[in-house]
């Protein structure tokens, strides 16, 4: 097992907590703390999402992680241009 | 003998890793009775994101980290804005 699969997997566990943290703080009252755990969480699978390609040779997980990392944010901006009124 | 580019890219990676649990543990840390406490978690967010821009970086994909690094600053000025004229004032 060479050393990048080492911090291929290291990296994967520390985006897990990471997406645990921002859907701890997506459930609170606030509507923009939800945005600002959705925006974390999409970034956080996304880029899961490439390692897993990385690793496994999954191709789609690319095209996924693509479709996430546009999407996301722009999503992102249009609720919040909503929640400011 | 691993050669050095894969040496750097393991070295990257932890080091996003490490960058990642730092913003994990601040995200969480503060309880939400603080004032302005979005302001300061749209930051560490910030954090976050460009650990993750770099770790895309370090496995090849600059398109997706050049696209994350434009669209994230959008979206985190969006968010406090939209919290400052819409939900703040209530």
């Amino acid at each position: 097992m060479n050393i990048l699969l080492i911090s291929e997997y290291i990296l994967l566990g520390a985006l897990a907590i990471f997406a645990i943290a921002t859907i701890r703080i997506t459930t609170r009252k606030k509507i923009a703390m939800a945005l600002v755990g959705l925006s974390g969480l999409s970034i956080a699978i996304a880029t899961a999402l490439v390692l897993v390609q990385h690793m496994y040779n999954l191709g789609f997980c690319r095209d996924i992680a693509i479709a996430l990392i546009f999407l996301g944010p722009v999503g992102t901006i249009a609720f919040a241009r909503v929640l400011r009124g | 003998m691993t050669d050095v580019i894969t040496l750097i890219q393991s070295a990257i990676l932890i080091i996003a890793a490490f960058l990642l649990l730092l913003a994990a543990y601040g995200i969480l840390r503060y309880g939400d009775n603080i004032e302005n406490i979005i302001y300061a978690r749209i930051h560490i967010l910030g954090v976050a994101d460009t650990a993750l821009i770099i770790a895309l970086l370090a496995l090849n994909e600059p398109l997706l980290a050049a696209a994350y690094f434009i669209l994230a600053p959008f979206a985190a000025h969006a968010i406090a804005n939209g919290y400052f004229y819409g939900e703040e004032e209530q």
